[in-house]
This record gives structure tokens, C-alpha cells and sequence, in this order.
């Protein structure tokens, strides 16, 4: 797992690709932002899970996510590289 | 290449979205002689004013003509478009003022008002203000939908207020009242086009219920039920949804309890078939477009399946139903019927409104069903009276017959169940949003 990007850059690609689906300028969303309150619709949220499984090859709709997973970008990231790290033994076997 | 038909402040193509309820509004006359049309109500207190309310319509009339506007159709390739009038040359909107004793009185009055059609092809909104002695007061305004969705409507009612309010000046410039052809990305709206076609093949082999059309009434008129849950049933009902099925969204859970309800309710209804469809919108709008979208449909369409018989818990279907959402997500469907619908504007309404007719024999559905946990209104006052709730009475129309619909209002869901007059028994509609409302609960 040495090409793993690390918590920062999950970060920066959660934050371009919710800019990205919800037409918001470049610098928008931040680490700060309360995801909530940028009024994603469901389909917006669907669409950034199948964006998030692209890219990072988790499937964060097959373990499910709690109300405190999606409140922030960094709670987001954290729960990414978390699956991705129970993915990853289970491939490397 | 690219070509596009020429762009005109009086003209507006009716694309995607649009042209699809242009086509469904088509094939509703023609099934029902009533149009695609929903009524939005406003539950006031006190008394509101005819004076201010008229004031306030007249200038949004003059402001945006398009709302008396009609659809016509190039003459060279027939593409439909929405006219926009002159707007010296309009009368004023509709607005019936009426008074009334009771609540019940106040209701039987909405009805006949939804209910009724509109006089010509430029009537797209009419209002009706009953006025319940000096303590309370409804508004009702029908509207069109190939001109307004449900938010939208929402919107325009917020319009008003804020008309009456000074603020009409700022707030026009920033509504969208027409919009160029786009009869481009040819090679993408084919290839839509053919996921799309697939789709609906696949939808057209499965056998889905639908009601009977009621032959003893040529023209029947749509009965509404209403009910509620209160703010805390409702926040409570949106934190076990997102537990439910691991993700903040409702509509998979809500609509497992409208297929719930329909399962308790179809051993003393009329329904035949296995599965068990319903047919969904979604709002597309980003916040704060409320203004810039807030004419014609800014929407999504998608249908879910469970299968008639069986015993499954909510829990279950609501977990079938997510992942149906995301499949259709990951196969872009919302949006390919966007593209595809722009290249099928080219032929008539009438045409489209037969091609739809071909799925399943015109049965796309079992049933419509809306789920909108934002609302259009956000506001507490209309015309300086307190705002108590804000609801809709969607007509329906055959095919399907039937509407189970939650809209909210101040963290409140309101619940309707409309339906066509001798499609159903009344007792049956009556249980049906009776097993919705305690299955929303349980």
C-alpha cells in the first residue's frame, strides 16, 4: 500500500469533488465546512459515494455511515482510509 | 459540430424535463380531460386581505408574462416551446375571494378548486382565498406543471409575499425565463438515448400493478385525504431512515412505507400484477437557486420495484430501494433522461405521450410518490399573517390513478393520498394513508 494517498489528500479530493457536484467555486469547501449545511440532496450524496468509490475504491454504501461520518470532510477522509485499510489485507492475502 | 436554434426573449424550448411533462400533460387530457395540474395551500392564521394579495399578483403578472404564456411548436422541425406574451396585453391572474364558516366548508371549496380544469391554453395558475371568518384563512393556488414543480410553486408563493413586501424589483432579474435550444452533443444524447430505451425495455417486462381506469365517470374528478406527523415524529422518522439504510437520505425508507401501507391495504384493493412500481421526482436545484429555477421543472425522475406479494420488513425493502438508487445513479438514468429527452423534443407531444403508452401498456407505475423534505416556502409569514402549514393536493391522473405524497413544512411532514374518483374505494384510501402514517411510525 505504498501508493496509499494519506489523510491529507483524501481530504483535497473529498473537497474538489463536492466543489465539482455541487457547481461551487474552487476553495469553497474546505476542511472546516459543515457538510450539512451546504444542502447536498440525495442524489448529490449518492453521486459522491459512487465518486468516492471511483476513486478510492471503497464502498462506503455497504458498511453505511453514521450522522457524524458525513458532518465534516476530515470525519469523511477518516472513515475512507479506514475502509480502505480493512480492504487492503484482504487483497494483499 | 454544434447547431442551435436561435435564442429569443420570447420563446423558450421546452427541453428534457419540460418535454417530458409536456408530453404527460398531453396524455393526461387525453385519458382524463384534465392536465397535468397540482394545488399548493397555504394554512393561515387570521384574516389575509384580498387588497395587498391582488396588488401583489398584478405585478408579478406584469413582471413575468411567460406565466400567461402557452406551448406551440416551430413550424420547420415541430420542437415545442413555451410562448412568452405581451404584457401589456394580459389580464390580471385569477383570484377567487370567499368566505366561509368552517374548516370543512374551507376544505370542499380546495377540492372543487383543484379539481377544476383551466379555461385556455394561457391559464397555467388560478387562486382561490377563503377566508374563515376573522380567525383563520387558506390559499390555494393551482398550477400548471409544465410551468411549476412543487418546489417551484413553493417559490412562487414566497414570490408573493415578498412582492408585497418591496422586493419584486431585486428578485426578477434573477429568474431564468428563457433559456437557448441546445441541440447539441449529439453522439451523448444518442447514447442516452439508448440507455434510456434499455431501461425502459426492462421496466416494460415486468408486470406491474396498476389500478383499473374507473369506467362509470368519463371524467372524474381526484379525492384528497391529508394528514401529518408532528416535528417530533419527524425528526425521529429522518434519524431512524438514515440508521435504517446507513446513508442521510429518506426517500429509500419513506418509500418502503408507502409500499408497506400498499401491501396492508391491497387484499381489499383492486390492483393485479407482481410488482409493485413507483415513480418518483427529485429536486435537481442547487441551494440557493430558488430564484434562478424557479420556473418550468427542475427535476429528476426515477422508479423503484418491490414485488407484490411476500412478507419483507421495511427495514428490507427500504435497503432494496437504496440500492435501486444507487444502480440508477451509477447508470446516470436521472440524467440520461435529461439528454435523451433533448433529442426527443424534436416530434410532437403527442407522439411521445403514445411512446410512453407503449411501456407496459401505459402502466409505468403503480403508483406517483413524492418525497420533498425541503420546502420552497422558507418563511413564517404571508402577508404579515403567521404561516401554519404548507401543503399540496396533487391531482393524479390514469395511468396510475394514484398519489401517496409527503411534503414538509417547518420540520413537519404532511401526507396526502389522492386518487381518482372510483379507482379505489373511499375506505380503502382512507386505510392506505392510515397504514402509511403508522408505518412511518413504527
Amino acid at each position: 500500500m505504498a501508493d496509499a494517498p494519506n489523510l491529507e489528500a483524501i481530504q483535497r479530493e473529498l473537497c474538489s469533488e463536492i466543489q465539482t457536484i455541487m457547481s461551487l467555486e474552487s476553495g469553497s469547501v474546505t476542511t472546516q465546512t459543515h457538510l450539512p449545511s451546504l444542502g447536498m440532496d440525495s442524489l448529490r450524496f449518492v453521486s459522491l459515494l459512487l465518486a468516492i468509490e471511483k476513486k478510492f475504491g471503497v464502498n462506503l454504501m455497504k458498511g453505511g455511515l453514521k450522522p457524524d461520518d458525513t458532518r465534516t470532510v476530515p470525519n469523511l477522509a477518516a472513515v475512507i482510509a479506514a475502509r480502505r485499510a480493512q480492504v487492503a489485507p484482504r487483497r494483499d492475502a | 459540430m454544434s447547431f442551435s436554434l436561435p435564442y429569443s426573449r420570447h420563446r423558450r424550448y421546452l427541453t428534457g424535463i419540460d418535454w417530458i411533462m409536456g408530453a404527460i400533460d398531453y396524455g393526461a387530457r387525453g385519458a382524463n380531460g384534465f392536465g397535468c395540474h397540482s394545488q399548493a395551500i397555504l394554512d393561515l392564521e387570521g384574516m389575509v386581505d384580498e387588497g395587498p394579495l391582488r396588488a401583489a399578483l398584478d405585478q408579478i403578472a406584469r413582471q413575468f408574462p411567460l406565466l400567461r404564456g402557452r406551448v406551440a411548436r416551430d413550424w420547420l422541425n415541430l420542437a415545442p416551446y413555451w410562448t412568452t406574451p405581451p404584457a401589456d396585453s394580459l389580464p390580471p391572474l385569477p383570484l377567487n375571494v370567499v368566505q366561509v364558516s368552517s374548516d370543512d366548508q374551507a376544505e370542499r371549496l380546495l377540492d372543487e378548486h383543484a379539481n377544476a380544469r383551466f379555461g385556455s391554453e394561457s391559464d397555467h395558475l388560478r387562486f382561490l382565498l377563503v377566508q374563515i371568518g376573522q380567525a383563520a384563512s387558506r390559499l390555494g393556488m393551482v398550477f400548471d406543471h409544465r410551468l411549476l414543480d412543487a418546489f417551484g410553486a413553493e417559490s412562487l408563493l414566497r414570490l408573493i409575499d415578498q412582492t408585497a413586501r418591496g422586493h419584486l424589483d431585486e428578485i426578477a432579474p434573477r429568474v431564468r425565463q428563457t433559456e437557448p435550444a441546445h441541440l447539441d452533443h449529439w453522439q451523448r444524447r444518442f447514447l442516452s438515448g439508448r440507455t434510456l430505451n434499455r431501461y425502459l425495455i426492462g421496466l416494460g417486462k415486468q408486470s406491474i400493478c396498476a389500478l383499473d381506469k374507473p369506467r362509470s365517470q368519463p371524467r372524474p374528478s381526484v379525492r384528497f385525504l391529508h394528514d401529518g406527523l408532528t416535528a417530533e415524529q419527524t425528526a425521529d422518522f429522518n434519524r431512524r431512515a438514515t440508521e435504517e439504510i446507513g446513508l442521510p437520505i429518506i426517500l429509500p425508507s419513506a418509500a418502503a412505507r408507502a409500499i408497506i401501507a400498499l401491501k396492508q391495504t391491497i387484499p381489499i384493493m383492486p390492483l393485479a400484477g407482481e410488482q409493485l412500481t413507483l415513480f418518483t421526482t427529485v429536486n435537481t436545484r442547487l441551494p440557493g437557486q430558488e430564484w434562478e429555477k424557479l420556473l418550468f421543472n427542475q427535476l429528476s425522475l426515477m422508479t423503484f420495484s418491490a414485488g407484490a406479494s411476500g412478507s419483507s420488513s421495511a427495514a428490507q425493502i427500504a435497503t432494496g430501494l437504496r440500492d435501486q438508487f444507487v444502480d440508477q445513479t451509477r447508470l446516470q438514468i436521472p440524467f440520461v433522461m435529461e439528454d435523451a429527452a433533448a433529442l426527443g423534443r424534436i416530434c410532437p407531444h403527442w407522439i411521445g405521450s403514445r411512446l410512453m403508452r407503449l411501456v407496459n401498456d401505459g402502466r409505468l407505475c403503480t403508483f406517483y410518490f413524492v418525497c420533498l423534505r425541503e420546502n420552497g416556502y422558507a418563511g413564517d409569514c404571508f402577508l404579515g399573517q403567521p404561516v401554519t402549514n404548507l401543503r399540496h393536493k396533487p391531482l393524479t391522473f390514469f395511468p396510475p390513478g394514484l398519489n401517496i405524497c409527503m411534503t414538509s413544512f417547518a420540520g413537519r411532514f404532511n401526507l396526502v393520498v389522492s386518487y381518482l374518483e372510483g379507482s379505489l374505494p373511499d375506505s380503502v384510501a382512507g386505510r392506505l394513508l392510515k397504514e402509511f402514517k403508522a408505518a412511518l411510525l413504527e
